[in-house]
């Protein structure tokens, strides 16, 4: 049992950790907290849908398609939302997400709401559905994609921010706007190809996560809030944080649904975040001072 | 003919218009109004922490749930008297919400959001759980209420109550606002360090904040389980809160009168919005970032800016607006 | 000056009062009727994710009304049909329902989506005496106690829970477990559940409870192992069930699943689990005696798809097609005179067999939950097929 719990909770954990990255990558760089991320993740699945399933492209395409709209997207909320509110307080920004959250929302339902008699559509495995044994347990092959997927992620933003310019500038804006800016970085392009790379973050996770539940227009905002508990868990603001955070919040609610109660395994993420910011509010891994904002 | 319009005249024919509204207009409008003015005490109450003292603070749902939860539940279980139903609910939304701020005192901007988040979901849970005292998802009915002998309908009976209250407790957070409290707030919504040279005790003011606007959103619950008849937990998710943000967004952001204009503004656009059926995500989400991109000070700024009369005391900056 | 201003504002805030209250004009010989309409709302959620429990059913409903229209209507008076969103909250559904009911003006209310919002409505409708007949609340406390002018033609919520407790021991199965999510959905039929498991006498051998929108089921899944029940009742939407489906799959565990209406198309749920083989067990009792794609279902399809183009036909659309033939009827019967008596009058004794129910829907003076009549699914060979008929009783 547990492996078991172990497993699946490693599984949903590198979903939770690959919404957390896109949503700590705004924060960083920008110092708001993205509402709309939770629906920047379910367009990105809606679109792939749109190619593999309706269109009937290769699993590859669409995911790639989808990588390149959610990036679009969070263009799009950067130029609509983000560019036009830079000095604006926080709860502004907050509630502008929000609104763009909704509209998104709003948009997919209209799209794709009503197809297959429900709210929700039957995204097909990339791969053979059927699970296979591994190491005593048996795992389904969607949810190694779902890791590898991850892990895949993670090494490519670590060379991206280490080793290539966009990624070395990125990470010069997020320390220090304005020194940034003095010296000769374009912060203004550096901002929006943030809010696209975090996007398409989500959107690539959602592709990996659409075949193992279904895919409705209201998942974005359950994720979002398992984003959250990741992010203040691994200490808002930091990378590494956010990504352990994130299987750790898989982790534990596996283990109190299946130990305490089923009951517990949807609200441990709330718990987790309460209890992390009354206590510790830096977080595990919390580099970053209390930021004022 | 700009006069006509000026606070004083449009705060008059708001108090006619709803005082008159019950004696002319089918139950459908008369309910429409009562939710209006309960919308007006959430609201205004949410304008003090939010517009005022500056705490992004996503509680304010949870509080109105508790005031509803603990009215309507000691109604059907002790069969107490409404009024004091409702003042128990006030009471223990108001404890609810001094041990919100205890933690919450410690945070500031997104973090005090994401706790709040939190605890806004933990809230929703409890309600939806707790089946031995909030009767779980399916909730609860109210026993009908009695208004003898003052009216035999009880829809008009909970809207008088409610008309009445308003006309109490708007110009009880105004004179608030106006008076050492109130400046307390602005002052540390613009700078905790400055607002704390100046010898403010920011933990105090703070925790008065908190405890003022959940004393608002108490009542408006209680009102509120008394108006529906039916309490149930999905009426306090955290949709609600973006719904209650978007009032004081609409109306103001730090105005006490844009918090009423926000309220009554967006229960009648709730109404419209039926209309559009599919769309009314669509529709909502664009209303939202509509105001905050092109009126960021919401409706009262357009009436501050072209109509005499409107202007406020510890109004925001011009360049918060 | 002043005092004239302050009268002129008093003025036009009078008339604005009363210019409202104009809409609310007296009542005609019987509201909503006149020689050539009768006018029915419908009151329930048209948007959002539980559009299909409203919306879709009211397009069912409509199709019928569209037909009996175009056969020169009722005695001569043709049904308008407008509908309210109460967005499945009761502060709206209060709302939707005065406004039918003051400002439009109907006749009769035909609809009800989420058992909350219609819990919330009931008041109002039972204070002005409108009739109603409901199409999808399941929730038992709306029909029972009999009110003479409220009527369901849907499986009240504790019918579709005996009937699955019923089921599981009319299979042979010793240990029965449960799997339900506990919103209000879930609520309006866990309760009566834990009910029918009590009036059998026996206990449940697991409570497992799951959210409506997880990711993941392997807690439910070992816990449901561990226990080791043969047969899993799940009290669940088709996005949680398709997990717990999906993970009880995984970890090679197969126990009987006994499911409601929400997946009482099998085989459409079962495409969308996705996982060959993971649905074989799994039987499910339905409001209605045929899935979408059945022949004797074609005529209807083709008019609903014709009526309203961006619909694909669903079980949602039968439930309305069911309910709006029994109304068709009940209209009939009520004669030329038509009022909210006689109509009410009508309904409380009327036995119609409509197309979509495996059953009649059968009402009378002590009895307003109709439809009693639950049809069981299950794969046979990959295909939807129906494998039994059960009249439900307590």
């Amino acid at each position: 049992m547990f492996a078991y719990l172990i497993a699946s909770g490693i599984s949903t954990g590198a979903l939770y950790a690959m919404v957390a990255i896109g949503l700590v990558l705004v924060y960083r760089s920008t110092g708001h907290i993205n509402f709309s991320h939770g629906e920047l993740f379910m367009f990105g699945g809606f679109i792939a849908y749109t190619f593999f399933v309706i269109l009937g492209m290769p699993y590859f395409v669409s995911l790639a398609v989808a990588v390149i709209g959610g990036f679009l997207l969070g263009v799009l909320c950067d130029r609509t939302v983000y560019r036009p509110l830079i000095k604006a307080p926080a709860l502004t920004m907050v509630l502008a997400t929000v609104g763009f959250s909704f509209l998104i929302k709003g948009v997919a339902r209209f799209f794709w709401g009503a197809r297959e008699g429900g709210d929700y559509v039957a995204f097909p495995a990339a791969v053979d559905p059927a699970p296979i044994p591994i190491g005593g347990i048996m795992v389904f092959p969607q949810q190694l994609l779902v890791l590898g997927g991850a892990f895949f992620f993670v090494v490519v933003f670590t060379i991206f921010f280490r080793r290539t310019r966009w990624g070395k500038m990125m990470q010069a804006t997020a320390e220090n706007a304005t020194a940034a800016f003095l010296s000769g970085i374009r912060v203004e392009r550096v901002y929006t190809m943030t809010w696209g790379t975090g996007a398409c973050i989500a959107s690539a996770a959602a592709v990996l996560m659409a075949p193992l539940t279904l895919l409705s227009p209201d998942v974005g905002f359950n994720l979002l809030l398992r984003a959250f508990a990741a992010t203040v868990l691994g200490g808002l603001g930091s990378m590494p944080g956010a990504i352990i955070g994130g299987f750790l919040v898989g982790i534990i609610e596996s283990l109190a649904g299946g130990y305490l109660h089923t009951g517990l395994q949807e609200v441990s993420a709330f718990i987790i975040i309460i209890v992390v910011l009354v206590f510790r509010p830096s977080g595990l891994f919390g580099i970053h001072k209390l930021r004022e904002t | 003919m700009r006069r006509l319009f000026s606070r004083r005249n449009v705060v008059a024919a708001g108090l006619v218009f709803f005082a008159v509204l019950p004696f002319v207009a089918n139950p459908y409008v008369i309910f429409i109004g009562n939710l209006a003015l309960m919308y007006i005490l959430l609201s205004v109450g949410l304008n003090m922490l939010l517009g005022y003292a500056g705490q992004l603070a996503f509680a304010h749902a949870a509080l109105f749930g508790v005031g509803a939860y603990t009215t309507g539940l000691l109604k059907l279980e002790l069969d107490l008297h409404y009024g004091l139903a409702l003042v128990a609910g006030v009471g223990l939304a108001t404890v609810t919400g001094l041990a919100v701020a205890m933690p919450a005192l410690r945070l500031r901007g997104l973090y005090l959001a994401l706790a709040t988040v939190a605890f806004a979901q933990a809230t929703l849970w409890v309600f939806t759980h707790w089946n031995s005292v909030t009767y779980g998802g399916a909730g609860f009915r109210v026993p009908p209420l009695d208004f003898e002998p003052f009216t035999p309908r009880p829809d008009i009976g909970v809207y008088a109550l409610t008309y009445v209250i308003v006309l109490a407790s708007v110009p009880l957070g105004w004179n608030l606002l106006r008076s050492r409290v109130g400046r307390a707030w602005v002052a540390i919504r613009e700078s905790e360090v400055a607002a704390e040279s100046l010898g403010i005790d920011i933990t105090r003011y703070k925790a008065i904040a908190y405890v003022v606007s959940a004393m608002y959103a108490g009542t408006a619950g209680g009102l509120f389980a008394g108006m529906l008849g039916i309490v149930t937990p999905e009426s306090f998710d955290l949709f609600q809160v973006i719904v209650h943000f978007c009032m004081v967004i609409v109306g103001g952001l730090g105005s006490i009168w844009g918090g009423v204009i926000g309220a009554v503004g967006l229960v009648g656009l709730q109404e419209v919005l039926r209309a559009f059926r599919h769309l009314q995500e669509i529709a909502f989400g664009g209303l939202i970032l509509f105001t905050v991109l092109v009126i960021p000070g919401g409706a009262v700024s357009l009436l501050k800016r072209y109509l005499p009369g409107w202007k406020e005391p510890l109004r925001r900056t011009e360049h918060d607006e | 000056m002043k005092l004239s201003q302050l009268t002129a504002t008093v003025g036009a805030a009078a008339l604005a009062a009363t210019w409202i209250s104009i809409a609310a004009a007296p009542a005609r010989a019987e509201t909503g009727v006149t020689d050539d309409t009768i006018k029915i709302g419908a009151l329930g959620v048209l948007t959002g994710p539980n559009a299909k429990f409203g919306d879709t059913i009211y397009n069912g409903v409509e199709a019928v009304y569209r037909q009996a229209n175009a056969a020169g209507g009722i005695h001569g008076r043709m049904i308008e049909y407008v509908r309210e969103d109460d967005r499945c909250q009761a502060a709206e559904a209060v709302g939707a329902v005065k406004k039918l009911i003051h400002q439009h003006q109907v006749f009769m209310i035909h609809g009800g989506a989420c058992s909350n919002a219609s819990l919330a409505a009931k008041p109002e409708i039972v204070a002005v005496g409108v009739p109603w007949v409901i199409t999808a609340s399941t929730a038992s406390s709306l029909t029972d106690p009999v009110h003479p002018r409220i009527f369901t033609t849907m499986l009240a919520g504790w019918m579709e829970s005996y009937a699955q407790v019923q089921y599981a021991i009319d299979q042979g199965m010793k240990r029965i477990a449960i799997v339900a999510q506990h919103d209000n959905w879930g609520r309006s039929r866990y309760d009566p559940l834990i009910e029918a498991f009590k009036r059998q006498g026996i206990e449940p051998v697991a409570d497992e409870e799951i959210a409506p929108d997880p990711s993941d089921g392997t807690p439910q899944a070992l816990r449901l192992q561990a226990a080791q029940a043969d047969a899993v009742i799940l009290i669940l939407f088709p996005k949680a069930a398709a997990v717990v489906l999906r993970d009880t799959y995984k970890i090679g565990y197969r126990p009987f699943l006994i499911g409601g209406s929400t997946v009482g198309d099998v085989g459409v749920f079962a495409s969308n689990v996705g996982i060959p083989g993971a649905a074989d067990k799994l039987h499910a009792v339905s409001t209605i005696g045929y899935t979408a794609d059945d022949p004797a279902m074609a005529e209807w399809k083709a008019k609903v798809e014709a009526a309203f183009p961006n619909d694909t036909f669903n079980i949602y659309h039968m439930f309305g097609i069911a309910s709006g033939q029994f109304v068709v009827e009940a209209l009939r019967r009520a004669g030329r005179d038509l009022t909210r008596e006689s109509v009410s009058q009508a309904m409380t004794d009327l036995s119609v067999q409509t197309d979509p129910y495996a059953g009649p829907i059968t009402c009378t003076p002590t009895n307003h939950q109709c439809h009693n009549t639950a049809a069981w699914f299950g794969l046979v060979d990959g295909v939807t097929n129906r494998v039994g008929v059960t009249a439900v009783t307590r």
